[in-house]
């Protein structure tokens, strides 16, 4: 798995090391093909972009975003609940590197 | 040419159509196109799925098949998992068979299907198709053939933003409103479906399908609001300036419903042949039934103690159930699923029943729930419980809840942390009947016909009937041979062809094509000289 070094160098923490440049892209492209209606700046999506505050994501949105990667990936139900839900609670937020470091986690999953 | 005109009107009830189609003091006929159409046609009540509601019954629509073997419950789905219970929406990948767009599809009829629930993402057919209940912001890439987004927006006045299911203004529908948000409600659905009117105008006079099939929802959404302006036992009662306004609106609507039902069958062509069909029917609710509070009560269910987070505070405002999942044995998921969840353990320590237990605990939760009554009239509050296996046997069984309640007046549960458990409102709203409306009309249907009941399976048969297709051989669904003249029957019997393809996660698998099947194939390819 090769490293994004320059976000991890730009925003200096380890769990954004590990991105998968590949599934990184991908991830971005989904979001910025979602974004292109939404009169919401796509430009500028980074690593530390969480998908509430700066993209103005509803929890319909979430939901609509976890189908599309799914459908990207072409593997349904990947388990999206394991991001969302902490400690039986909804998460406030979720940043793009949290989305792509789970995606990859389960793409390293064998399928059910 | 267009063969089949298939219109969907969410939530329709004769109670209704038949008061909008007569000479209303004031008004006149509502709905005059539509008056003479079931004039000249059959019609029949269509018994709903055993939860009268959008998602099962629309994908019973679609499919010819029953909850228990299409898979589709609720709004939402639900998974359990590590004690913690996490809600999504269903989605088309829910579906475990095969639909009618699919169906006609691999048959070379071409398609449009406009508005129905629980098709996106979409699965590719042979035409077009623009999926309902998908908020504007996700509307683009959930439309098929990729390129009829574009095509959409060229129709003049075209607004996805006023078109597309919008997830904060449709949870109003289950709220109190007040006077002027009631009038709002009803004035933003008369805007929602001329776009919905405009693109099925659109793809019918470009496109001429085989099957055209349109649904409108705001009857539906209409009607729980302002039901009591509609309903013909209650809309003389209230004489006040507003309550004849909202009359007034509500009638608007359905004129301008019948306006484009007109242009519609118009633009279709006197060769081919209309159905209409609802999901479900329309009736007063009368009572508030707080069964989480009733669960609470009998000792099955812990609230979740509430926190000042902002988490905290959605979570509340939410529509789903906020427990303490360690110590709930029984529950209610979501309003709409009128069910009630029991858990299992499945390992020591777990919270819930045992598996030896389960089914004690079910039947000492029945006679619980059977107990439960009005205080002042003394009238139990549920009309039925039901077991799963009884409604909603399949292969799907296992993700219905375990038990079903019909409430005594029809009404949908709530599963508010409130009191009392239950309640009188103060103003009936309207809630979903298990009984809707059948209709057809047009070459080779009988007139004047009133049939006996249908069911929503029978809505699936009935357009791959019409569409010159066999019915699939496990189809739940039969036509409603009744609609038809005994002429048209004998021209075209009714067949039965190979089952439907297997579906895995929304996808329709490659399917061997049985032998038998295969058999007639050949020989009807000898016959048209084609093999020898």
């Amino acid at each position: 798995m090769a490293a994004v070094a320059d976000n991890a160098a730009v925003v200096g923490m380890a769990e954004i090391a590990q991105v998968d440049p590949a599934i990184y892209a991908d991830i971005t492209g989904i979001l910025q093909n979602m974004l292109a209606d939404w009169g919401v700046d796509a430009a500028d999506i980074d690593l530390e972009t969480r998908l509430v505050a700066d993209l103005e994501f509803a929890s319909v949105d979430i939901i609509h975003l976890a189908v599309a990667i799914e459908e990207h990936y072409k593997r349904p139900r990947m388990g999206f609940q394991e991001l969302l839900m902490k400690d039986g609670r909804y998460v406030d937020d979720v940043l793009v590197h949290q989305l792509v470091a789970f995606v990859d986690a389960k793409l390293a999953e064998p399928r059910a | 040419m267009t063969r089949t005109l298939f219109i969907g009107l969410d939530g329709c009830t004769f109670t209704v159509l038949d008061s909008l189609t007569s000479d209303l003091p004031g008004s006149g006929v509502v709905m005059p196109f539509l008056k003479r159409l079931m004039e000249r046609g059959a019609r029949a009540a269509l018994r709903s799925t055993p939860n009268p509601l959008t998602p099962p019954a629309w994908v019973s629509i679609m499919t010819g098949r029953s909850p228990g073997n299409h898979g589709v419950y609720d709004f939402v789905r639900t998974e359990e998992r590590g004690g913690e219970v996490y809600f999504t929406l269903s989605d088309s990948r829910d579906v475990r068979v095969e639909t009618i767009w699919s169906i006609a599809s691999r048959q070379d009829r071409r398609i449009v299907s406009l508005n129905f629930p629980i098709t996106a993402p979409p699965r590719p057919v042979n035409g077009s198709l623009v999926p309902g209940f998908v908020p504007w912001k996700h509307l683009r890439r959930n439309v098929t053939p990729t390129a009829l987004f574009d095509r959409l927006k060229s129709i003049p006045g075209f607004d996805p933003k006023e078109l597309a299911w919008d997830f904060e203004k449709e949870s109003q529908s289950v709220l109190e409103l007040t006077p002027e948000e009631t009038e709002n409600w009803v004035r933003y659905h008369l805007g929602r479906e001329e776009q919905w009117f405009r693109i099925a105008e659109k793809l019918l006079t470009e496109d001429k399908p085989d099957l055209m099939a349109v649904m409108f929802d705001g009857t539906d959404k209409i009607q729980h609001q302002a039901w009591p302006f509609l309903d013909p036992a209650l809309f003389d009662k209230d004489k006040s300036e507003w309550a004849q306004r909202m009359i007034g609106l509500c009638r608007r609507y359905f004129n301008e419903l019948d306006g484009y039902i007109e242009r519609l069958v118009t633009l279709a062509g006197p060769d081919t042949q209309v159905f209409f069909a609802s999901d479900h029917g329309f009736a007063a609710s009368t009572d508030v039934v707080r069964i989480n509070t009733i669960l609470h009560d009998l000792g099955h269910l812990e609230w979740h103690a509430p926190d000042a987070s902002e988490s905290g505070k959605r979570r509340e405002r939410s529509w789903f159930a906020n427990l303490d999942w360690k110590k709930t044995v029984a529950y209610c998921r979501t309003p709409s699923s009128n069910g009630i969840n029991i858990r299992v353990a499945t390992r020591p320590g777990e919270p819930g029943v045992s598996p030896e237990t389960y089914e004690p605990f079910r039947e000492k939760l029945i006679r619980q729930l059977r107990d439960i009554r009005d205080e002042v009239t003394g009238e139990r509050v549920f009309r039925e419980i039901l077991k799963r296996e009884d409604v909603f046997a399949g292969p799907a069984m296992n993700e219905a809840p375990d038990l079903l309640l019909g409430l005594r007046d029809f009404g949908f549960v709530s599963i508010a942390d409130a009191r009392p458990a239950v309640a009188k409102r103060k103003v009936p709203v309207g809630t979903h009947h298990p009984d809707g409306i059948f209709i057809a009309a047009g070459p080779g249907i009988r007139a004047g016909v009133k049939a006996d009941l249908r069911h929503v399976e029978d809505v699936a048969a009935t357009l791959l009937y019409s569409l010159d297709l066999p019915l699939p051989a496990d189809f739940e669904g039969k036509a409603a041979e009744s609609f038809f003249s005994p002429e048209h029957l004998a021209a075209h019997p009714v067949r039965t062809g190979s089952p439907t393809l297997p579906v895995k996660d929304g996808e329709v698998q490659d399917g061997e094509i049985p032998d038998d099947e295969k058999e007639k194939i050949i020989k009807q390819l000898q016959m048209l000289g084609y093999m020898e």
